[in-house]
């Protein structure tokens, strides 16, 4: 189980879903064209500040209940909801994408610094570049298992989410090496720097 | 058999279909390694082989698809040139003898450097194992396809064009977005692949049909060479347990014509594609001719990620040069230490500025500039997405970074002089860079138009005579300082027209020379860049981070050489330096009351305005209590409402808060002087939890809770449970908010609670956070707001029942 590691991740920006985050209903939010400058320029700092890298590791599937399964080297994870989306798996992607150190420090310092609204852009940037990290993640191995025949699921599960708990992430983040991509899991199981997130999907032999 | 240019001359060229899902078809297991798949079961690889041929294929692709080392070391220890040699010869052995075979290369499963852990010359070896393999038995062709990294196909590439000259196919994969994984639209990658060598570019895989329409249309107006589309049967669909691809082969055949009349030469088919398709896209290309090409010649740029046309004369093209160590300390250093943070942030300040092109110079003494120059190529490749310019007197350093640049760049520069030619141009030719003609030769640099067009004539030829065009051309006006030759903006004027209106090629000049030693040089710079313009100048090495005036007559005059001495300039300088010229801002509306200002400065988030008009409703008399009371608290509660009803979004509720901040931070002396405010105050206490490190959240909260009057204290994140509960205890009844954003951090909110009531203390708890929820929040006893607009709402609520406690 070898991890790949992408050093520069590079995805469209998620301009809609960043907006969608920050609370932005289309048809209903007015914005003056000086605010949506000031907005779109904090979008564009985030970008220059955010270093979108990420590990991932394909597991082939040892046993598997329908409550839990274990892969290489007596792993196990349990998930009632994640192993009925790993119905008819044989293997597992698991996949982490992390912005970087410097976007957080950022935001810290936004919000300490009379910058809150830059801070909030910032935000949203980062988490939706970090989502669209892992959304890159699969898209590359959509790829290579097209060519074996296989699919990847269309979802991903992520520790934390339904009772797939997030104490999983320790584990997830031994898999994935995520040291070598500058990111360590807290004694509370939390991924630091905050922006980063880990997942799970499976794949799908035909 | 026909040779390959013959037969794109007659008609559209006909490539077979998918190999993998045929493979599938007919028994190939899963989980294997195709390539030894087949070469343990030849009969059936040969029957897939051999019905594209019968189903009118002019090329069949090899199954060598994952036959280069990196792939085959995944299945085990394989000789993959000998496994190249033996797959090819299988598909001679099927194909029919009209049938052309090509040589299949595709991706390593690895990104290659800047983007990824492959080393480049790593990536070049491991193709060039492959490719020798291929041509040991005899491929007709090469093709290079589904590649979705464009520093992974110029690596294949460039392994097959040092091996052999044989016709070669590059092929990317493009996302519904238009663009490969890694970034590249389909024209930025024509403008690498094509003029790195490749005698055809296209498109495969990933979508169906029409979807590839949009591609070639992309390509087909800048593209020198054929186009190839080589889609798949739609999309995979699962099917009672069974992959099928949307499209069948009539549907499939039926965009044939209207991918042709889009641009395309090759046609065959991808992934789901069987021979009925293939047969049948042959049928429908009946009597259908190509469309021509339009062009042999482009002159354009590009990087991994973009890339400029340099044909669009009426914008003139502008390479920002700042990041050149010459005189700035600061970036030598860094650049001598290794540390790039200086370098992506003059990139991204010259981008912002308008720079289409960065200029990049590594000339420090001292270092090595061979590693230095590539080391900022792989910086600035990953970090901007502006093409390079590739700026240095040494040739090696100039070719390491030519080979590593995964784009096309202009070579800065190749001049008349011998070295300079023998060595750089055939650099230009075989890494298809474009470069600028610096008109000087080993003896001189020449004084007049006449001996400057000498040397670009002769320059030239040479590049000519290795394939170069005047498309690959751009002539630099040779700017000398008019302190020195003052003659010097004229015969540059002279040989940018020139070169411009009657040789018919780009031109550049590098602005900043024309001033040294003089004042007020961006006066000069900005002057002669439009004297330049005029004369047909289509690009400018300039420094987009230094403001400049307009065009002056008085600079205009020392570079048309009408002011003897620059005597004139220079004492129209010294007056310029003797004014101040005023700061001009924008005038707030004057019809408006200060305090209406106020109020919409707030409203609409205007931070750096709000300072003056409350000074300004101050200075007539307005009392600091009236404007918190009758203006600020309105306005704020105006930015909620409209955040309530979606008509803001939590930028611009940030933005009124902080406005708002902002305003009581200058009125806060005012009302400390007249004793309304801190002592009337609410302490609300506010942290994110222990073990916890998200708390832009519990930043918003605390921000709004101040505005509305609360004395906010601020524990910030991961705070122990102690440190909260001595806090409350300095306070009467203070209100308490916590934060969590994690199911396993969220306990300790229980925890302080019960902990405050173990302790006896009044207080008021609210809590928020993405896990928690209104439920959880009441069996813990403490309310819940769901954001900071709400928070307010809450903690006046809870205020209330604490002050009527206290009653």
């Amino acid at each position: 189980m070898k991890v790949h590691f992408f050093d520069a991740i590079n995805v469209v920006l998620p301009q809609e879903r960043i907006y969608s985050r920050l609370g932005f209903v289309k048809g209903k939010t007015r914005v003056a064209e000086v605010q949506k400058a000031r907005i779109e320029q904090d979008i564009i700092r985030a970008l220059e500040l955010i270093n979108l890298q990420g590990a991932a590791v394909r597991c082939p599937i040892l046993e598997k209940t329908d409550s839990l399964f274990k892969i290489p080297g007596g792993l196990k994870f349990s998930s009632k909801s994640l192993l009925q989306m790993l119905q008819g798996c044989e293997e597992v992607i698991f996949m982490a994408a992390t912005a970087g150190k410097e976007i957080v420090n950022a935001i810290a310092a936004g919000s300490a610094a009379a910058d809150m609204t830059g801070a909030v852009v910032f935000d949203a940037v980062a988490s939706e570049m970090t989502d669209a990290g892992l959304e890159w993640i699969m898209e590359y191995y959509s790829y290579e298992l097209r060519r074996e025949n296989k699919f990847l699921t269309k979802r991903r599960f992520s520790s934390g989410y339904g009772d797939f708990s997030l104490e999983n992430q320790k584990n997830i983040g031994d898999i994935l090496q995520l040291e070598k991509i500058g990111v360590r899991v807290t004694p509370y199981f939390l991924l630091e720097p905050e922006k980063s997130v880990t997942a799970v999907a499976g794949i799908t032999p035909i | 058999m026909t040779d390959i240019r013959t037969l794109l001359k007659r008609r559209v060229v006909v490539l077979d279909g998918a190999m993998g899902t045929e493979l599938q078809k007919r028994g190939m297991p899963q989980g294997i390694c195709p390539e030894i798949w087949c070469l343990e079961n030849p009969d059936v690889l040969k029957s897939v082989h051999a019905d594209y041929s019968r189903a009118g294929a002019d090329i069949v692709y090899t199954c060598t698809f994952g036959a280069n080392r990196v792939k085959l070391a995944q299945y085990g220890k394989h000789d993959a040139r000998k496994v190249n040699r033996q797959l090819v010869r299988l598909a001679r052995q099927a194909a029919g003898k009209n049938t052309l075979i090509a040589g299949d290369i595709a991706p390593t499963g690895k990104f290659v450097e800047p983007f990824g852990p492959l080393g480049f010359e790593e990536a070049v070896s491991v193709y060039k194992e492959q490719v020798k393999g291929l041509l040991e038995a005899g491929v007709d062709l090469f093709v290079i396809e589904t590649m979705m990294d464009i520093q992974e196909a110029r690596a294949a590439l460039i392994a097959v064009k040092e091996l052999t000259s044989k016709f070669t196919m590059v092929s990317m994969t493009y996302e519904k977005s238009g663009m490969t994984l890694n970034g590249t639209d389909p024209l930025t990658a024509l403008i690498t692949l094509q003029s790195l060598g490749a005698d055809a570019v296209g498109c495969n895989c990933s979508s169906g049909p029409e979807q590839m329409i949009r591609l070639i249309e992309a390509m087909k107006p800048y593209a020198k060479v054929p186009l190839i589309a080589k889609p798949n049967a739609g999309m995979p669909r699962l099917l009672k347990g069974k992959t099928s691809f949307s499209m069948d082969a009539k549907e499939f055949a039926a965009f044939g014509k209207r991918l042709v009349q889009s641009g395309v030469n090759f046609l065959g088919g991808c992934c789901g594609t069987t021979p009925e398709h293939i047969a049948a896209v042959k049928k429908s290309l009946t009597g259908i001719k190509p469309v021509p090409l339009r062009r042999r010649a482009l002159s354009a740029l590009s990087s991994a990620r973009s890339h400029v046309i340099l044909e669009d004369s009426r914008a003139l093209c502008v390479a920002g040069e700042c990041i050149n160590p010459t005189g700035k300390k600061d970036l030598q250093e860094a650049l001598r230490s290794g540390k790039m943070a200086i370098v992506r942030s003059l990139a991204k300040a010259q981008q912002e500025k308008g720079a289409q092109l960065l200029d990049v110079n590594a000339g420090v003494a001292g270092i090595d500039e061979k590693i230095t120059l590539t080391e900022l190529i792989r910086t600035l490749c990953v970090s901007t997405k502006l093409p390079l310019v590739i700026d240095s007197a040494d040739e090696e350093a100039i070719e390491q970074a030519l080979r590593i640049y995964p784009g096309r760049a202009l070579i800065n520069s190749i001049s008349g002089e011998k070295k300079k030619i023998k060595k750089l141009l055939p650099l230009a030719a075989k890494y298809g860079a474009m470069f600028i003609l610096l008109p000087l030769s080993d003896k001189h640099i020449p004084q007049t138009f006449e001996g400057r067009k000498k040397i670009v004539q002769q320059v030239f030829r040479k590049a000519a005579a290795l394939g170069l065009s005047k498309s690959d051309v751009v002539v630099d006006g040779l700017v000398m300082s008019v302190s020195s030759f003052a003659q010097s903006a004229l015969v540059t004027m002279k040989t940018i027209h020139w070169a411009a209106r009657s040789f018919k090629v780009n031109t550049i000049c590098g602005l900043s020379n024309i001033s040294f030693g003089m004042p007020c040089r961006s006066l000069l710079n900005k002057t002669c860049r439009s004297l330049f313009r005029k004369q047909g100048l289509s690009m400018v090495i300039d420094n987009p981070l230094r403001k400049s005036s307009g065009y002056n007559k008085y600079a205009a005059n020392v570079l048309l050489s009408k002011d003897k001495d620059a005597a004139e300039y220079i004492a129209y300088c010294k007056q310029l330096s003797e004014g101040k010229p005023a700061d001009s801002r924008p005038a707030a509306s004057a019809d408006k009351s200060p305090q209406d200002k106020v109020f919409a400065a707030i409203v609409e988030g205007y931070r750096g305005d709000v300072k003056e008009y409350v000074l300004e409703a101050l200075n007539r008399g307005a009392g600091a209590l009236t404007l918190v009371n009758e203006v600020m608290i309105p306005a704020i509660n105006r930015v909620g409402s409209l955040f309530d009803k979606k008509e803001y979004f939590l930028p611009q509720l940030i933005a009124g808060a902080e406005t708002m901040r902002i305003a009581f931070e200058i009125l806060a002396p005012y009302l400390k002087n007249s004793g309304d405010g801190e002592n009337k105050k609410t302490v609300f206490i506010i942290a994110t939890v222990e073990g916890d490190i998200h708390d832009i959240g519990k930043n918003i909260v605390a921000l709004m809770l101040q505005n509305h009057g609360f004395s906010v204290i601020d524990l910030g994140k991961d705070v122990p449970v102690k440190k909260i509960i001595n806090e409350i205890k300095k306070h009467e009844r203070p209100l308490v908010g916590l934060s969590a954003l994690m199911t396993t951090t969220m306990v300790h909110m229980r925890e302080i609670i019960e902990c405050a009531g173990n302790e006896g203390l009044k207080c008021g708890f609210m809590v928020g956070g993405a896990v928690v929820t209104k439920g959880y929040a009441a069996s813990i006893g403490a309310e819940y707001a769901r954001d900071g607009v709400e928070a307010v709402r809450v903690a006046k609520q809870l205020e209330n029942i604490c002050l009527n406690k206290k009653k």
